[in-house]
């Protein structure tokens, strides 16, 4: 029973990564490209990007799922997304990152607000072009500020994952949950925490290292 | 020692077994019901066939059975039982009948006293209306993408059948990814699907055929009661004067009632 109970929740867990790492993948350059966005001196594209983040920030992430999964079948009468396995994880995949990303928009953009324009004007008086003030000045400043938040942000993450479930991609909480109809036993359900806390734990000592990496000046 | 024991088992056994007999007496189950005045019927709580409303049952075989108990002049007492102690609870006189959608089958009918199939049950494969002349038999739907309820009848059927599914959490699930195409096709309760699918709901856009596995169902009385052919010919005046359907309708089966 408990090897069984076991197998059966690392595959779970197994999707649940699969969905961590991908969001990731994706949402963090997406983030980036939203954060400009919402800072843009064109006013109708940083309106549209701030009305973006306020909507995906502003419903749950659950319900996103499933208008981005079921929506355009039932409203669209179009089925984008196939009857198969891979169209719930794209679907899974795309939902999650631009939910994400629109949280790490806002983490980058207060990051990148905190540099004193002084530097700004420093990099200008030296001759250097917009982009070389980003990339070469202002970014690893950037980095160094916004580890807590997003360490926060993607620790969220791992634990969102469970909502997967609800379109029917079968996470490690949907593995310890069939136990209780199949077997009527509970505990496997309860069993999953250690999953999230054994990774979760991994996270936090990979961030405190990073922390303590990037601690090379205090500015 | 051992010897002493078995024969006093013995002695107890047969007393027990003359006991039973004398127990019945020459009254007949139905003279039995009437002089206690009370038909005591065994349930579970089984929407929509047996269940509360305002802390009073109800259901389609709740209000036959209210029904039938009128016809005899008694009283109705519902009384929720463990399903698997149905027989017991019969022989015990614990219960008068057992009335709750119960599926006909040999173990039953070995049991007990059982009445006409009065309602059909199946599991159905429900699909996009437009698809439904493409399946009507479960093996013109091999190839389709099923998803049933985890831990369901529709589970099992689809299991019995080969079929390709995943599961939901529940059977209201597997209708809305039907419905988006997401899933080609469910598989759900008969009586489930009339309520819930068709004109009228938000799931116009869905349809119900091929029933896979028919089950019936009967109400069951006492080994060799004479109730049975009462509560026959109750249903055979029920169906004729409309009121059989009228309560169907009122709970939705309509479409699953059989003709008495």
């Amino acid at each position: 029973m408990f090897q069984e109970v076991i197998i059966a929740l690392s595959e779970g867990f197994l999707k649940t990564l699969q969905i961590f790492f991908i969001t990731l993948v994706g949402a963090l350059p997406l983030g980036l490209i939203i954060a400009f966005g919402s800072m843009s001196r064109f006013r109708p594209i940083r309106s549209v990007m701030r009305a973006i983040v306020w909507v995906i920030r502003g419903t749950p992430l659950m319900l996103q799922l499933i208008a981005i999964f079921y929506g355009p079948g039932m409203l669209l009468g179009y089925n984008i997304w196939g009857t198969g396995n891979f169209g719930r994880n794209a679907a899974v995949a795309v939902a999650f990152i631009i939910n994400y990303a629109c949280y790490f928009s806002e983490i980058y953009r207060g990051g990148i607000e905190s540099i004193p324009r002084g530097q700004y004007e420093a990099g200008q008086v030296l001759g250097m072009t917009r982009p070389q003030i980003f990339f070469k000045v202002v970014l690893a400043q950037v980095v160094k500020r916004i580890v807590p938040p997003m360490s926060n942000e993607i620790i969220t993450l791992v634990k969102d994952t469970a909502l997967a479930r609800i379109i029917l991609v079968y996470e490690v909480i949907w593995a310890g949950q069939t136990f209780i109809k199949k077997a009527g036993v509970i505990w496997p359900l309860f069993f999953t925490a250690i999953y999230y806390l054994l990774f979760n734990g991994l996270l936090t000592i990979l961030f405190w290292y990073i922390e303590k990496k990037l601690d090379y000046y205090r500015g | 020692m051992k010897k002493v024991i078995a024969l006093l088992l013995a002695l107890v056994l047969t007393l027990g077994v003359l006991g039973g007999c004398s127990k019945g007496g020459d009254k007949t189950d139905m003279e039995y019901v009437k002089d206690k005045g009370t038909l005591i019927v065994g349930i579970t709580d089984f929407a929509p066939i047996d269940y509360q409303e305002n802390g009073e049952w109800v259901g389609f075989d709740a209000d036959m059975a209210k029904a039938f108990a009128k016809r005899l002049g008694v009283e109705v007492e519902f009384k929720v039982i463990e399903w698997n102690y149905k027989i017991n609870e019969l022989n015990d006189k614990g219960i008068d009948v057992v009335w709750n959608g119960m599926t006909i089958a040999d173990d039953v009918l070995a049991a007990m006293e059982v009445s006409n199939p009065y309602l059909k049950n199946a599991q159905v494969i429900v699909v996009k209306k437009e698809d439904a002349d493409k399946y009507p038999t479960a093996e013109s739907a091999k190839d389709l993408q099923f998803v049933v309820e985890a831990g369901s009848a529709g589970e099992e059927t689809a299991q019995a059948n080969g079929f390709n599914y995943k599961s939901a959490e529940s059977q209201a699930d597997t209708l809305m990814e039907v419905s988006a195409g997401t899933s080609d096709a469910s598989i759900i309760d008969l009586l489930m699907a009339g309520a819930t699918i068709g004109e009228g709901t938000d799931y116009a856009d869905l349809a119900y055929t091929a029933p896979l596995n028919d089950e019936e169902y009967g109400v069951g009385f006492r080994k060799g009661s004479d109730l049975v052919s009462e509560l026959n010919q109750f249903f055979k005046d029920a169906y004729a004067d409309g009121s059989m359907m009228e309560t169907a309708e009122k709970y939705g089966v309509q479409e699953s009632v059989i003709e008495q």
